[in-house]
């Protein structure tokens, strides 16, 4: 029998008449870094409060490392750390003193807590700054000090909130290095974001939630195939002018064109037969490419299809 | 193996550790809030000069009402600033999704306010002591008193601080509608025995009545319930605004 850090079935959750969640079912296991995915309302925050002890199901079980969270609360929030979307830290106190205090909170040792807090700190480029109220610090630095926080007590399973969203880079990718070290050291990530591309290159297996229902759980590939007949060529030129996008919908096997920033990307379920007739367009009208791709399906692809969400220009909103 | 009981040993220690974290990262946080301490401080003292200059009173005899009423707006209002406060910024969550029952989060925050009235009633005793020749006449008393009270008051905050806004100023408005009669009615400007009869009736109703027929047994020897009956219902006071303030936090939390 294969070992799960969270088991849940048939979690649900109404607010009155709402169904805020659905009957969901899925295992994480011992290990892996799951993605949670779904738009705004969709259930993943709802689903979150339940599996971390905030909210109390109206149906179903959810366990943590076997823990009933419902019936062994305290077991199985000590198996976890925490860092929700909001970063949650005391302004009024120190970078220090917060971890101190969160140590206290997860009954971890004196001892411990100072050393967890030092190598967390230093880890996180924040050492230095230890005793100045958090109050000062960056958008940036209180995120890496509310993960700080959240790995006080060692956990095995590690609930990230849109760890990233809008974040400098230099942070983004110290959280990003941080997350990849947890999870080669055997912790288990549970990771819920706005950001499809994080999700494809960080989990190992997404699930994605639509109106409180579990819409699709796989690894990313393997759901990337699922929609295999959405292929795409991005193409980019020299010179760009207004027409373009017309003129590019009407190439023969082109079923959508979608501008991305400098580039177009035509959408086609015959990638072959879109390059010529695109090398004969551009030759015809004399515009040169600049750059060509043929693209797979992106799990932002999977996502979108999954979730019946439309988000990006299409050629009918650059005509008006 | 552990048995049960020493695992429910352990929590309880470990919920008291926690307790005591939160009281005093609250102590840190929040006694120095412009809002603790007007309403904590000013708001009692100078409602008690506005009644208190101009009696033919001698003011050793007011020391006790003033103890009982400065605990009475500093236990109380703590709970009410720091909650809504942690509620807006997301940092009661961080106290709720942390390993330990829901009583020692709400525990904490009594004892963070318990703290806060005692250290601030006990200023008006020493200042009663220093130049207006108040006297201990019961330390036991006094200390149950002071200690009751305090307790007391900061569950009564608590207790409002329940309600699920992240707005102090909505607690502190819900707070006075109760605070400011209740200290009409307490026998603190008027002894009890001389009030009518509905007023002794509505009275008995009132734990700050309790609260300062205690404290004035400790400094002038004088009571008119009597210490054990003081003690039994400023304790039954506590236990029905602790009960009432988790049942609501329980609630609105879902």
């Amino acid at each position: 029998m294969e070992d799960y850090a969270m088991e849940v079935a048939g979690l649900t959750k109404y607010y009155d008449k709402l169904t805020a969640v659905d009957h969901i079912n899925f295992e994480v296991k011992k290990g892996e870094i799951f993605g949670f995915l779904g738009p705004n309302g969709a259930g993943k925050t709802t689903t979150i409060r339940m599996l971390t002890g905030l909210a109390k199901p109206s149906e179903g079980i959810a366990k943590i490392f076997g823990h009933d969270i419902q019936s062994e609360t305290v077991a199985a929030k000590r198996c976890m750390g925490i860092v929700p979307e909001i970063s949650n830290v005391y302004d009024d106190l120190s970078a220090w003193d917060n971890m101190m205090f969160t140590g206290e909170l997860y009954q971890v040792s004196k001892s411990e807590k100072e050393k967890r807090a030092k190598e967390l700190l230093s880890l996180f480029g924040l050492y230095d700054r230890r005793v100045d109220k958090v109050k000062g610090f960056s958008k940036g630095m209180k995120r890496r000090v509310t993960i700080a926080m959240g790995l006080i007590n060692n956990p095995q399973l590690l609930f990230l909130d849109e760890p990233t969203s809008g974040l400098d880079v230099q942070s983004t990718l110290m959280i990003k290095d941080v997350v990849r070290g947890l999870n080669q050291k055997g912790v288990t990530v549970f990771l819920t974001t706005h950001n499809i591309e994080e999700a494809n290159v960080t989990c190992d297996r997404v699930a994605i939630i639509h109106k409180g229902r579990i819409a699709a759980i796989d690894t990313p590939e393997k759901l990337k195939e699922t929609i295999q007949s959405v292929q795409s060529i991005e193409i980019s030129f020299k010179e760009s002018s207004p027409e373009i996008m017309k003129e590019l919908q009407s190439i023969p096997l082109v079923n959508e064109v979608r501008k991305e920033g400098d580039k177009f990307r035509l959408y086609t379920q015959d990638p072959s037969g879109v390059l010529s007739n695109l090398l004969e367009y551009s030759k015809s009208k004399k515009v040169r490419p600049l750059s060509l791709n043929t693209l797979g399906p992106s799990l932002e692809d999977v996502f979108i299809r999954l979730t019946g969400l439309e988000t990006r220009t299409k050629e009918g909103d650059h005509d008006e | 193996m552990m048995s049960k009981k020493g695992l429910n040993l352990g929590q309880l220690k470990n919920d008291l550790a926690a307790a005591w974290a939160i009281a005093k990262k609250d102590m840190r946080i929040y006694y120095i809030k412009p809002g603790t301490l007007m309403f904590g401080i000013l708001f009692p003292l100078s409602m008690f000069l506005s009644f208190a200059i101009g009696r033919n009173t001698p003011v050793s005899t007011m020391i006790a009402g003033l103890i009982a009423i400065t605990i009475f707006f500093s236990s109380s209002s703590v709970g009410p600033m720091a909650i809504p406060t942690e509620r807006r910024v997301k940092t009661f969550e961080r106290l709720l999704s942390a390993p330990i029952s829901f009583y020692s989060v709400f525990l904490g925050k009594t004892i963070g306010g318990f703290l806060f009235g005692l250290v601030i009633g006990i200023i008006p005793l020493l200042i009663g002591m220093a130049w207006f020749d108040t006297q201990i006449v019961n330390i036991t008393a006094l200390v149950i008193g002071l200690s009751l009270t305090s307790f007391c008051f900061a569950a009564l905050g608590i207790m409002f601080a329940s309600f699920p806004t992240e707005n102090p100023g909505d607690i502190m408005m819900m707070l006075n509608f109760v605070r400011l009669p209740l200290m009409f009615i307490s026998g603190v400007f008027l002894p009890i025995a001389s009030l009518p009869n509905w007023g002794q009736i509505v009275a008995a109703f009132s734990p700050l009545t309790y609260a300062n027929d205690i404290i004035q047994y400790a400094l002038q020897g004088k009571t008119y319930y009597g210490l054990l009956l003081d003690s039994l219902i400023l304790l039954l006071f506590i236990g029905i605004f602790q009960v009432i303030g988790t049942q609501l936090q329980r609630k609105f939390r879902e």
